[in-house]
């Protein structure tokens, strides 16, 4: 009896152990991260607060972003629209705050999927090379060679302007991308003697993938996302911005750009306000990502 | 050399290939097609749309319609525009110029700004200058080049009263019209373009700065000028071209939006306007045309590595 006791203790008790000293890690290195990277901790903190806005929208913003208010049309920034008002008489402010929620669910479900497909197709190719290798690479290395955005409006173009298209159209830019990192990463790992230690004892291909390809190649993974995100914004953006991406009257910040375009000179706060959000959102991971770099892969900076 | 030129040829066709199927694919495979569209509201009946459709061969099995596709194409024939009947290969030389001036005038305004001010950040390395300029390339990174464009026109007209002439004019046509029409567009896709370009002229000359061989030609008293620009920069040429070549992507994408802000007929919006009304031929002869401008860029910058670097040319 107290064989059994024992036998189901013990183990017990080593995983938590295990798992305290990981938090405490993982602790230690945000500290790091916070006191050696100044600027990507201050980004950071920027696209929180950017997800704090889309979450809270609705106490946020004081109008309804699609409500049409005839009595302001194309108003001034005052105290009441403090971003002024479009051609219909809605809120800038509020459609800004809005468009938060679609600028994060495109660029998140965009980079989730891509790592999820990019990890996937990467790791095949890359564990089982040959002509498996062969074939997915030549397919990713034909869709990188379409310019992304041209391959974007195709795609998007002809399912339809919907967002979830937008997604589709976005990640299958972002794919080949991922699966690249992923099959390089692989290829290098492969090689290492941990593995060949691993499969000398009978490992599967599997377990090798999952227990020593993937904890391997976390750092490039994190930083191309963060990178990815931006980029996914931007192309979400230009998609709309030419008509073909979230369709209205959603408050994509594209579309209100491409509705500003016409009252360019009688309203110029429509052209203002959207870009600069879009371009903070945009600097923000782009320096997450920078930060990111030197903080986990000092060899790929500078 | 020749031998790895021809192998890269050998690729970038394969990569055409699948490409060509690829976009043959998914175009097929989206419901809607220009027989449906064009008769949409004409109360045309079943029996009258087959046989538009088989007079422009959409009713063949997908992989006899590729196959056909493939073997005009290698002659030569593009086919013809399902909408006008004009051959898609006169519609696509008529665009081409448009684009590839912008695209061109965009890389060279890219370059002049980007390496310069690379090797000066690479230089005063962790100086005033140095941060304040790497600011600015994250900036210029993350600036969506349609804002940009936005921005731009709106500024000029409100401060200056100045809109580029509307109507598009080429170089041969009338020279001044066509550059205030280009200049604009040209600028906002340079500004993204030379920002990546500032940050690897940077992380690659430091690279270099740091390596042994600059110590030895220091050691021997070689002037600051002559370290930086014909040892340091020539020896990150090679990561800069590739980054370039790599960027012409970007560029070619960026075209769309611009042409579309500033209204110039450019290949982009040819793909746009076609891709609405499903007009296969043409869309699938203007991605492949971006994909193949793509490849050669890339191919160019092969070629170029050999002349930037003996060592590649002699392996």
């Amino acid at each position: 009896m107290s064989q059994v006791q024992l036998d189901t203790d013990l183990p017990k008790g080593r995983v938590t152990a295990g798992r305290n000293l990981h938090l405490k890690k993982f602790g230690g290195e945000c500290k790091r991260f916070i006191v050696t990277q100044k600027i990507g901790f201050v980004s950071l903190l920027v696209i929180l607060l950017v997800i704090l806005v889309a979450v809270f929208a609705p106490i946020i913003a004081p109008f309804d972003p699609v409500a049409q208010n005839r009595e302001a049309i194309l108003a001034a920034p005052e105290p009441q629209f403090f971003m002024g008002t479009d051609d219909l008489g809605r809120d800038v402010f509020s459609r800004i705050v809005y468009g938060s929620r679609i600028s994060l669910l495109v660029g998140f479900a965009t980079v989730v999927i891509s790592i999820f497909l990019g990890i996937l197709l990467g790791m095949v190719s890359g564990y089982f090379g040959g002509i498996v290798d062969m074939v997915i690479q030549r397919i990713m290395d034909a869709i990188m060679s379409i310019p992304a955005l041209i391959l974007a409006l195709f795609i998007a173009a002809l399912l339809g302007p919907a967002i979830q298209n937008v997604i589709i159209a976005l990640t299958i830019i972002e794919v080949p991308r991922f699966a690249r990192i992923v099959r390089g990463e692989m290829l290098r790992i492969r090689e290492t003697n941990y593995v060949e230690a691993s499969r000398s004892v009978g490992a599967n291909a599997v377990r090798i993938i999952f227990k020593h390809g993937l904890p391997n190649m976390m750092a490039p993974i994190i930083v191309m996302s963060s990178l990815a995100f931006g980029q996914t914004i931007i192309a979400e953006a230009s998609l709309s911005f030419l008509g073909i991406g979230t369709p209205p009257p959603n408050p994509s910040w594209g579309l209100m750009l491409s509705d500003a375009s016409r009252y360019m000179e009688s309203a110029p706060w429509l052209v203002l306000f959207p870009g600069l959000a879009l371009s903070l959102l945009v600097l923000a991971f782009n320096l997450l990502g920078d930060a990111l770099r030197d903080f986990l892969d000092p060899k790929m900076s500078a | 050399m020749a031998e790895y030129i021809i192998k890269r040829l050998i690729y970038s066709v394969l990569v055409l290939l699948i490409m060509t199927t690829f976009i043959f694919v998914v175009m097929r495979a989206v419901p809607g097609d220009v027989v449906t569209l064009q008769l949409a509201n004409s109360g045309a009946t079943e029996e009258q749309m087959a046989a538009l459709k088989s007079e422009l061969g959409l009713d063949k099995g997908i992989t006899t319609q590729l196959g056909e596709w493939v073997s005009h194409a290698v002659q030569g024939d593009l086919g013809t525009s399902l909408w006008s009947g004009k051959a898609v290969s006169d519609v696509i030389f008529e665009r081409i110029p448009v684009t590839l001036q912008l695209a061109v005038m965009s890389m060279i305004l890219a370059i002049i700004i980007g390496i310069p001010v690379g090797v000066i950040s690479a230089v005063k390395q962790n100086t005033l200058i140095d941060h304040f300029l790497r600011v600015i390339s994250v900036g210029g990174l993350s600036i969506p080049n349609f804002w940009l464009g936005l921005i731009l026109l709106t500024g000029l007209s409100l401060a200056l009263n100045w809109i580029p002439p509307l109507g598009y004019q080429s170089f041969a046509e009338n020279p001044i019209v066509n550059l205030q029409q280009m200049l604009l567009p040209s600028i906002c896709l340079a500004i993204t373009l030379s920002a990546s370009i500032v940050r690897m002229t940077r992380s690659a000359v430091l690279d270099v700065l740091h390596s042994e061989f600059i110590r030895t030609v220091r050691s021997k008293g070689a002037k600051e000028w002559v370290v930086i620009f014909k040892h340091a920069l020539r020896n990150s040429l090679v990561s800069v071209i590739t980054l370039i070549g790599l960027q012409v992507g970007y560029l070619l994408g960026g075209t769309v939006v611009l042409e579309s802000i500033f209204s110039l007929p450019g290949l982009g919006n040819l793909i746009y306007e076609s891709v609405l009304s499903r007009d296969y031929p043409i869309v699938q002869a203007a991605v492949l045309m971006f994909g193949t401008m793509f490849l050669l860029v890339n191919l160019i910058v092969d070629v170029m590595y050999g002349w930037v670097d003996p060592r590649i040319r002699t392996r």
